[in-house]
């Protein structure tokens, strides 16, 4: 260590047992003896136990529970050996400064700076040649993070929503306009999408029937919304989970993670909370058949914002 | 060749070959039956089982799927209907023998709030076409009678009235226009709990958590606990939709409502909990009290043991 | 050691030749010869460790992670990084028959079909939930006393990386069972993620291979969780204990304390029994919870599905802050210029906490620059001491917890019967006003402590209040309490020998003895 530029320290005499920094700190040595040793018995035996429990595959709370008695005993023994029948000193130790002298910090900067100095001198262009090769390769080698992912593109932007999209449910089972009663929520898909995690994350749909009658949610959609069926995008638009919490009778959409509230008659606009964007609408007709399909995809980007949602 | 097929026997290799193509043989006929059992399985997993070919329902409309008794087996008695239903739900009428007794409770303990014919006032809504399992459900646990007609959402309180007394109110408000649902009662005999633990998080989560702790939702509205529910109350809950509660009817069949009912009882009510204390079901905030006030806490104290105070 | 000449010829002389420490002696006298560490060693022995108990709260965060890695371990026997989709035929009920993934399969299976393999979890998620409390009380510790100025801005920054990464694998490590809560905590990363400005939806792309959910996070999450992330904390905790080492323990002002030297117990024997029975109660302690308290119940929670939700998710404690933040800003969203920057995503959980670990990170400089304080400090403050640092430190742990605190917003409405819209607005009240009133009181408070209070390193005297025989009332300080006396002692510095008064050891002349040349030479 740094011992060396020290002189040797003088030999220290030998030290007694009286030494008072030497001395116990129990009262009762006998005392804590017997109970550190019925400590370290117990522990053995929780062990055993523990050793049991695993061994005839017991319940698992009494795995945890041997061991950590066993432990518990085990510490305590061993901290109370190390607190009351131990040196209680105290010791003092020498702090040596850390830093080292003038001279050697001046040796080691020459070093760098002197033997550097010569080897480099009146050959700056190989240096700077040197300087670019390494900057180039830095940069060439943040390409193949590249290989990570796919590109965004549209990605971002699109669903499988398109115009005659059968809606069905997550086993498959389509629509039909006497589904649900008012007061009824169901979680929709465009059919042939429904079992697939990749399209279910971001065509997932809810679907709401809070009336009988049609509903007109926004100017313009007079017809998204027939006998009352009306479907926003399930994908929260603050932080895209799914907002499947609906209270029939304040007619709210209530997201589970933030607790952003939507008006469900009223385009499913922001209420309170953290969501910025109404969640978007599909809108709806019944086929010739009676059953639910989509006019037409959604007519805005689905979900949280990002840079590049105008 | 027929002469060397004695011999062919004799031969030391005889007898292992021979082992070797029986237990090849039952292990092709092992796999090719679990291969079936699996896609069984599978096919249970669409609840919806009688509409397989529900990708191109043009050709006939499906059955209806509301757990209505247009969708049931009906039991008539003296011309009236008294019961519908399948194996896994059976909705029945109250008898038309409690009406009297009905009436006389509901003068007594209702009539204060909704009128003498339930048709409503200024403190509670109308009760008329609501069919039997709404009143029944609402009378039985005990939300009814109502001790603060303020509140925002009445709570489930020891009930006033005894079973037998909700299904005579129900009876009464029944005869005054006869309606769907009936009382359902579930026979969770052969309920298939990986069903019901799938429609549950889907469906029921949302509000209830996925431990079916409940919690508190906007404006003073809140999801009840389903630790105290029967197997009829939540029954009665889905297909009725009680106040903010959506109303699951189209989208779930009997058998499906019979999953998720089971789950409820079985695997939320009486959670195996092999951990050790469930901590509420509350999850990580409760978790992240007793990891800092017994684990760190706890270790903490032990640090003030070992050390010094001053 | 003293060197034989020719091999020796009879037992006692062999005896004889291993000198008077025996075997061990001639033990250390081989590892010596090949490694020369019996002068390191005996100095590493004689370390002098002070003995106050918040010394040992950093302790508690190394022990945690000794359990995690070996916990760790054993659940990567059996766990399967894949999003591959199986059908679960094990032993739950409830999901025999479901299509889950091959991760969530493989972390019920643990939970139920494996031998202690319950235990393990849940010992591992407490480990982690435990090791970042003590991270923070540890930190507190450390920023409190004043123990981050020269020489250790080094090791500060050292222990603010841990803290970053380790609340980083944290988060990681919940996620990997694929289950319905945590999925939903990746659903929100990959949304925060996507609110960066310019490049967010790149980032997000990279980081998840493509659009959400892809196949690749959890793959990627698991060996950053378990190889990476570990590798690069095993070695900071590595270079964080060196520092330690080699700049020795800072220690509180005290009776024979000074800038120059450490006053309190060895090494070797106390401090090692000490701290090797703390590491026995930290695994006590985490043993006995993991068997008795069951915590991320995983099997409860179903495979995530990205339709699925819950409702009353939060996460693990440690990123609640961050939730709590989510959830009281308000929706600022801009739009213009045909692009968006969702400032309500962007600003609480990126820039918030951008700024927090900023200040983190660079307080040694900013205490600099409002003390002009340059000098080397082996002696700690008391908090009361620099009331204006100790207050700055009580309000931004107070501004997290409260920011904590939001994040149970559904929680907090659910058991005090209030509304919940009351509660988020009495939370975005309490964010400014909280840390505000803490620092505010905290300052407060120990400009008081500092003028009361007792002398340093003394515990208060009791009073003997006595009447005499007039009637008077005289009152007369207790005697000092034994466990008191104890710093009434000199310290001195660790004995070279002990003379065990049963003649089981020779020892000579002082403390040299002659080899076997004749020559003495000083032991120490």
């Amino acid at each position: 260590m740094s011992d060396e530029q020290h002189e040797p320290r003088a030999p220290l005499p030998v030290a007694t047992l009286d030494d008072p920094q030497l001395q116990f700190s129990a009262k009762h040595p006998r005392r804590i003896e017997n109970l550190i040793s019925l400590s370290f018995l117990l522990g053995m035996i929780c062990m055993g136990g523990f050793g049991a429990a695993f061994w005839q595959n017991w319940k698992p709370w009494t795995l945890g529970a041997t061991l950590g008695a066993g432990m518990l005993f085990l510490g305590f023994g061993v901290i109370s050996w190390g607190k009351y029948l131990m040196p209680q000193g105290p010791f003092v130790e020498e702090r040596h400064v850390l830093a080292s002298t003038e001279a050697e910090r001046d040796a080691m900067a020459g070093a760098i700076v002197e033997r550097g100095t010569v080897v480099v001198r009146s050959r700056r262009m190989m240096l700077g040649l040197l300087g670019g090769a390494l900057g180039v390769f830095s940069i060439v080698a943040i390409i193949p993070l590249r290989a990570l992912g796919n590109l965004p593109k549209t990605t971002l932007t699109k669903t499988n929503w398109r115009r005659g999209s059968l809606v069905v449910d997550s086993n498959g089972r389509p629509v039909h306009r006497d589904d649900l009663q008012p007061g009824g929520l169901l979680t929709v898909f465009p059919a042939g999408y429904e079992t697939n995690e990749q399209t279910q994350a971001v065509d997932q749909t809810v679907l709401i029937r809070p009336q009988s009658d049609n509903l007109v949610t926004e100017p313009g959609r007079d017809t998204w919304a027939p006998d009352g069926y009306v479907a926003y995008s399930k994908v929260c638009t603050h932080l895209g989970c799914p907002v499947g919490l609906y209270e029939e009778e304040l007619k709210i959409l209530v997201c589970p993670c933030h607790q952003s509230i939507f008006n469900v008659l009223d385009g499913a606009v922001p209420k309170f909370g953290p969501a910025p964007r109404p969640l978007p609408q599909l809108p709806l007709y019944f086929d010739g058949s009676g059953y639910l399909r989509a006019q037409d995809g959604y007519d805005q980007p689905i979900g949280p914002g990002y840079w590049e949602r105008s | 060749m027929m002469r060397s097929l004695p011999r062919a026997l004799k031969h030391r290799a005889i007898l292992p070959a021979a082992l070797m193509a029986v237990v090849g043989l039952g292990g092709i006929v092992t796999f090719a039956s679990s291969a079936s059992a699996t896609s069984s399985g599978l096919s249970s997993l669409n609840g919806a089982g009688t509409e397989g070919t529900a990708h191109s329902p043009a050709a006939a409309k499906q059955p209806p799927n509301t757990g209505t008794s247009n969708s049931s087996v009906k039991v008539y008695k003296n011309g009236k209907l008294v019961a519908y239903g399948n194996s896994a739900i059976r909705y029945t009428y109250p008898s038309s023998g409690y009406i009297p007794a009905g009436q006389a409770l509901f003068e007594e303990f209702c009539s204060s709030c909704h009128g003498a014919s339930a048709e409503g006032t200024v403190r509670a809504p109308n009760l008329v076409g609501l069919g039997p399992a709404t009143i029944d459900f609402w009378v039985s646990t005990g939300r009814m009678p109502a001790e603060n007609t303020t509140a925002v959402q009445a709570p489930r309180k020891p009930a006033r009235l005894s079973d037998h007394q909700a299904v005579e109110i129900a009876a009464f408000v029944n005869s005054l226009d006869p309606s769907e649902p009936a009382i359902p009662v579930v026979n969770t005999k052969g309920a298939n709990l990986a069903v019901g633990a799938e429609l549950f998080a889907l469906n029921c989560a949302a509000c209830h958590t996925i431990t079916g702790a409940g919690d508190e939702l906007a404006y003073s509205t809140y999801a009840p606990s389903l630790r105290a529910a029967t197997p009829t109350q939540a029954a009665e809950a889905i297909r009725t939709g009680p106040a903010n509660m959506p109303r699951f009817t189209g989208n779930l069949t009997d058998a499906q409502v019979r999953d998720i009912v089971a789950f409820v009882t079985e695997d939320i009510q009486h959670a195996a909990n092999p951990g050790g204390f469930a901590l509420g079901g509350v999850g990580p905030v409760a978790e992240g009290f007793v990891a800092l006030l017994f684990g760190v806490g706890g270790l903490a104290l032990v640090g003030f043991w070992i050390g010094d105070r001053s | 050691m003293p060197l034989a000449i020719g091999k020796p010829r009879t037992k006692r002389e062999a005896k004889a030749a291993q000198g008077p420490y025996g075997r061990l002696g001639s033990v250390i006298g081989e590892l010596d010869d090949r490694l020369g560490i019996a002068k390191g060693g005996r100095t590493f022995l004689d370390k002098i460790f002070p003995d106050h108990w918040s010394f040992m709260l950093g302790e508690i965060a190394l022990y945690s992670f000794v359990i995690l890695m070996v916990t760790g371990v054993y659940l990567t026997l059996y766990y399967v990084p894949s999003t591959a989709e199986v059908i679960y035929h094990g032993v739950y009920a409830p999901l025999r028959g479901t299509r889950v993934t091959e991760a969530y399969a493989s972390t019920v299976n643990l939970s139920f079909a494996v031998r202690a393999g319950l235990l393990m979890r849940q010992m591992h998620h407490w480990a982690a939930d435990v090791f970042l409390g003590s991270i923070v009380i540890h930190m507190a510790r450390i920023f409190f006393t004043g123990a981050f100025r020269k020489p250790r801005e080094l090791n500060w920054t050292i222990g603010m990386t841990l803290m970053l990464l380790s609340l980083a694998n944290g988060f990681i490590g919940y996620s990997l069972p694929d289950d319905l809560i945590s999925g939903t905590g990746i659903r929100i990363l990959y949304s925060i993620v996507l609110s960066i400005p310019l490049v967010g939806s790149y980032l997000a792309f990279f980081i998840f291979g493509g659009s959400y959910p892809g196949n690749e996070i959890i793959p990627r999450l698991f060996i950053i969780h378990v190889l990476v992330l570990p590798v690069i904390l095993a070695a900071l905790i590595g270079a964080h204990l060196f520092l330690l080492v080699r700049q020795k323990h800072t220690q509180f002002p005290g009776k024979g304390k000074t800038e120059h030297n450490v006053v309190g117990s060895p090494m070797f024997p106390t401090f090692i029994a000490k701290t090797t029975g703390f590491f026995f109660m930290v695994t006590a302690v985490l043993a006995l919870l993991g068997g008795l308290a069951q915590i991320n119940p995983i099997w409860q929670f179903g495979q995530y599905r990205p339709d699925k939700i819950s409702y009353a998710v939060q996460p693990d404690w440690y990123m609640g802050w961050l939730d709590g933040v989510l959830r009281i800003m308000p929706s600022w969203e801009f739009t213009g210029f045909g692009h968006t920057i969702p400032f309500e995503v962007f600003l609480p959980a990126v820039v918030f906490p951008g700024i927090i670990f900023t200040l983190c990170f660079g307080w040694p400089a900013i205490e600099r620059i409002f003390t002009k304080d340059t000098a080397i400090h082996h002696l700690l403050d008391r908090p009361r001491d620099r009331p204006k640092r100790t207050a700055a430190g009580a309000a931004v742990i107070a501004l997290l917890f409260t920011c904590f605190g939001a994040s149970a917003t559904d929680v907090l409405a659910n058991f005090f019967n209030v509304s919940l819209n009351v509660v988020l607005w009495t939370f975005r009240v309490l964010v400014f006003v909280v840390p505000i009133l803490a620092g505010f009181i905290t300052w407060k408070i120990c400009l008081e402590l500092q003028h009361g209070g007792t002398g340093l390193g003394q515990r208060k005297r009791a009073m003997v209040v006595s009447r005499t025989a007039a009637g008077e009332y005289v009152a007369v300080p207790a005697d000092v309490r034994p466990g008191d006396e104890r710093h009434e002692i000199d310290a001195v510095p660790v004995p070279t020998h002990i003379d065990l008064d049963d003649g089981s050891v020779e020892v000579g002349a002082g403390n040299t003895r002659p080899d076997a040349d004749g020559v003495r030479r000083v032991i120490r």
